[in-house]
């Protein structure tokens, strides 16, 4: 049997648990042995992109303590996945010991789409929903990891569900962590397009792989289009329909 | 041109309020990215040709020293007088001495983002010399006085109505009327006299190829043309990275400048001046001077990280394609260089103190490094720049953070290496964070994310968080 | 200037910690121009210049092209035309052809002094003509080597360009002209030019606008 550990980001152990339980739902379902190392937290993303790095090695040393040993990670944020893949072998640029860790352990940490479709090689996985989706290519899934297939196809795979194109799907929602605090006022005029585009593609729900993305989108669609559904792929794969949509 | 890159908040604010900037940052860019596109495909490999200059670029930027030399001598074999400048002021005396030397009224401009990033036009006009730009978008925000909205388009949100009033006013145009064309045309008959007289032009460089010392331009007006035809002077001002290694590079690179600058397969006009007239000709310049300008960038050169800037050849696909500026239009970045790029070169040229709005209004988002020719990368370096900030680097002049905003580093660092601690934290704040949670969410405004609340709603902390669940259901499983 | 500015600058460039190696060149692919065998490269020539509002006619040889300038000539109504003296003019004795049409056919010989020049090509002529160094098909683009022959502003100044582009002198791409100027002359030519069409801008209201500063038009007159 494979055996998975789960790395559940921050933004999803505390606002949004409901992507994590998914997760773990639908890979069990699948047959997938999922560990849950408790000593987890962060992987420091915040810091790195603060620019603390001092800061963000302290957090990313504890993360590959934690993670280390585990022959598969994934993990349902391709941002937290781009940090520990891409950022950590740079951040420990000086520092030999930590950077071998973190080199080898980047091959090992996977996007949930990815790991499903690339590693367990699987499409349809037994999920239903009964209307149009539209998929947002979140900007670290999509470029930082180039993951865009995959998740895709998960959703094509959906019984039910009919994946509708979508205006500017690669362009960027606004988001970007902090800069949606300082820089609202631009933040919020990318998001507000990001839902344009959303509505005028008539699908009944938005689906994406970033928790990041999903609190941006599904914050502004339930304030302006409270019909309309935000799912992060996990939530919609695992097929409860519930907690997760916005 | 005045430096306003501390106003970048508010001036973005205005400008997206700003309905005829709007309207141009949704019609020309997405124009320009379609074109882009479809010029690019011509290439039997498109990805192979912007990796084949990104190489071309990442070789300038490691031979830099060697290649400027090879320029230096094999442009003075050809009679071009190659000159030195340190600095902004250093170039400007020369330019200015030249003029006085020879005596000339007025120069004309090429388009060149280094003489707005020295201040050539000022220190010209201020001590007696006209200075005239000559691209046409130049020449009226030159007439304005505005700093440029976009690299290729720098006057292209303005309303005819204003052109025309301020041609009316300064002369250029005889009856008013609102054509772009005929306005053009106003232009082109008021210009043409300069050139026409002309005794000393003054163009940016494009390319200065080291193999043969060959100084490149390219443009679609022909106002370098003249510069380079009819006066016996010419000038061209470089920055110091714009060396290539060799004609086989610089061609290369003309095919990607032209077509991820204005989606153009090729630009109307591409000289290739390698030194000044030849024996016999009528016309062209008795004299050329390529100034190679430093104005900071030496001192860079040994920032491994930040030395990347220099791959840059001023294209402005990532302007055209980055969600920021095509909200927000070319103004807010205060000064000569308009979106990413000027993301990253503005603050190492000015220094981080002032400039830090830059490169922290960046979502990360990396398209802007997916269509670089140069092999930028952007984010990479943004992030750099936010590191050397908080490591308050005086190299980078930058003064530090907020003592506040780095104790809440430390505490989040020290709370995510605590994970009992840290989740002790996270249910000691969930009472607070959730008073006045409705249905789940969040929707009244809360210092620091009241501007994430203006328009959008949070999930409340969740009841139980993943970890907590995950705990419940393994003791339940453990009891069974 | 001082000299010191130049040591400087390369003194700080050189002590730079430079570890890293230049990128290895990536492969890249030949352009499918390469392959373009005669009549693929003219029709090619034709359609991208007609792309930027070039506009293209192909006569058989020099008595069709001087019939073809005839016709231009009187569409025009044209007074005064300045000719390059370059090695495809130069076999269709302009002068006698000017002579015949009543057109005062103007080259850089004629006048001494460099203004005299300049007056006439900037406000005496109707029209610019040229012969062509080489001709790219890529992009419908006419390589133009300046020097005694062929006078910097004739392509430039006057309102219309007129080039005469023999159909043997069209090759694929720009690197096969630069190959041929190269060996011709021995290296870079003092003033080397790339045009593609007609002087244009969209500054204003991204509006196109031919002839900004240069030719509004271009005529290629094919030969072959």
């Amino acid at each position: 049997m494979r055996r998975v550990s789960l790395f559940v980001p921050c933004l999803v152990d505390l606002l949004l648990p409901e992507i994590g339980e998914a997760a773990f739902a639908l890979l069990r379902r699948l047959g997938v042995e999922v560990v849950y190392h408790e000593a987890q937290t962060c992987c420091g993303q915040p810091a790195i992109n603060a620019g603390y790095l001092p800061q963000a090695r302290k957090v990313a040393r504890h993360f590959l303590k934690v993670f280390g040993e585990d022959e598969a990670i994934v993990c349902p944020a391709g941002s937290c996945v781009v940090t520990v893949k891409h950022h950590y072998p740079e951040l420990f640029a000086d520092e030999p010991d930590w950077r071998t860790r973190a080199e080898s352990l980047a091959p090992r940490v996977y996007e949930l789409s990815q790991y499903l479709v690339d590693v367990l090689g699987v499409e349809d996985v037994g999920a239903t929903f009964g209307g149009k989706i539209a998929y947002h290519e979140a900007c670290h899934v999509l470029r930082g990891l180039g993951v865009s297939e995959q998740p895709k196809k998960l959703v094509r795979a959906v019984t039910g569900a009919e994946l509708v194109p979508l205006n500017a799907a690669d362009v960027c929602c606004g988001f970007g962590g902090e800069f949606s605090l300082q820089y609202p006022d631009i933040s919020e005029v990318l998001v507000a397009e990001k839902t344009e585009n959303f509505i005028n593609s008539q699908a009944d729900a938005l689906v994406l792989c970033e928790p990041g993305c999903f609190l941006n989108i599904s914050g502004y669609v339930h304030r302006h289009h409270p019909e309309k559904k935000v799912f992060h792929l996990a939530t919609l794969l695992a097929g409860n329909g519930k907690g997760g949509g916005a | 041109m005045k430096i306003r890159t501390e106003q970048f908040v508010e001036i973005a604010r205005e400008e997206m309020k700003n309905t005829r900037s709007k309207a141009f940052l949704g019609l020309l860019p997405p124009v320009i990215n379609a074109m882009r596109q479809i010029s690019l495909a011509t290439f039997p490999d498109p990805d192979a040709a912007q990796a084949y200059g990104a190489a071309i670029r990442g070789e300038v930027v490691t031979r830099l020293p060697e290649l400027l030399e090879e320029f230096e001598r094999n442009a003075t074999a050809r009679g071009t007088k190659v000159v030195w400048a340190r600095t902004a002021a250093e170039a400007n005396a020369f330019v200015l001495d030249l003029a006085k030397k020879k005596g000339v009224a007025y120069v004309t401009k090429g388009k060149s983002m280094l003489s707005e990033e020295i201040g050539l036009n000022d220190a010209l006009i201020d001590n007696g010399v006209d200075a005239i730009e000559t691209d046409l978008g130049e020449f009226i925000i030159q007439l304005l006085k505005r700093p440029p909205f976009h690299l290729i388009g720098p006057a292209v949100n303005i309303a005819v109505e204003e052109i025309r009033d301020l041609f009316m006013e300064k002369g250029i145009l005889a009856e008013p009327t609102e054509d772009p064309v005929a306005l053009g045309y106003a232009a082109r008959l008021y210009l043409r006299d300069k050139f026409h007289r002309l005794e000393m032009g003054v163009t940016g460089v494009n390319m200065a190829v080291a193999e043969t010392g060959t100084i490149v331009n390219v443009e679609n007006e022909g106002n370098i043309r003249f510069a380079k035809s009819s006066p016996r002077t010419q000038v061209s001002i470089m920055s110091l990275e714009k060396v290539v290694p060799t004609m086989a590079d610089a061609l290369h690179m003309i095919r990607l400048l032209c077509r991820n600058g204005t989606g153009q397969k090729m630009a109307s006009y591409i000289s290739f001046d390698t030194g000044p007239r030849a024996a016999g000709e009528i016309d062209g310049p008795e004299e050329v001077y390529c100034v190679i300008v430093d104005n900071g960038r030496a001192d860079l050169y040994d920032d491994p990280v930040a030395r990347d800037v220099f791959r840059c050849i001023r294209c402005g696909a990532c302007a055209n394609i980055c969600p920021v500026y095509t909200k927000i239009g070319g103004y807010p970045y205060g000064w000569a260089y308009t979106g990413p790029m000027g993301q990253l070169l503005t603050p190492l040229l000015l220094g981080f103190s002032g400039t830090s709005d830059l490169f922290r209004a960046c979502t990360l988002c990396g398209v802007c490094k997916s269509v670089c020719p140069a092999g930028v990368d952007h984010p990479r370096m943004l992030l750099y720049y936010r590191a050397r900030d908080a490591a308050g680097d005086p190299r980078l002049r930058s003064r530090g953070r907020p003592l506040k905003e780095r104790t809440l580093y430390d505490l989040f660092a020290w709370g995510a290496t605590h994970p009992r601690l840290w989740r002790q934290g996270a249910k000691r704040m969930r009472p607070r964070v959730n008073r006045g949670a409705r249905d789940g969410y969040l929707s009244r405004s809360v210092e620091p994310l009241d501007g994430w609340f203006r328009s959008r709603d949070l999930p409340e902390m969740a009841e139980k968080t993943f970890h907590e669940r995950w705990k419940e259901r393994e003791g339940h499983k453990a009891k069974a | 200037m001082p000299y010191a500015a130049r040591e400087d600058i390369l003194g700080k460039l050189k002590k730079a910690d430079r570890r890293e190696e230049a990128p290895a060149r990536p492969p890249l692919p030949p352009l499918t121009e390469v392959g373009w065998g005669t009549e693929q490269l003219i029709e090619k020539f034709t359609e991208n210049l007609a792309l930027q509002t070039g506009v293209v006619h192909r006569v058989a040889d020099r008595a069709g092209a001087l019939e073809k300038l005839t016709e231009i000539a009187q569409a025009e109504g044209w007074k005064a035309v300045m000719i390059a003296t370059d090695e495809v003019l130069a076999p269709l004795d302009l002068a006698a052809w000017g002579r015949t049409n009543g057109i005062d056919v103007l080259k850089a010989a004629d006048f001494t002094a460099r203004d005299a020049f300049k007056d006439a090509v900037f406000d005496q002529v109707d029209a610019g003509i040229t012969g062509v160094d080489w001709a790219v098909a890529e992009t419908g683009t006419v390589a133009l080597v300046h020097d005694e022959r062929q006078p910097r502003l004739v392509s430039l100044a006057p309102i219309l360009n007129v080039v005469v582009v023999p159909v043997d002198r069209i090759l694929p791409v720009y690197e096969q002209a630069l190959e041929r100027i190269l060996a011709a002359r021995g290296g870079m030519p003092a003033h080397l030019n790339l045009i593609t069409g007609p002087s244009m801008t969209a500054d204003i209201q991204a509006t196109p606008f031919k002839g900004m500063h240069g030719p509004r038009r271009v005529i290629a007159l094919l030969i072959g």
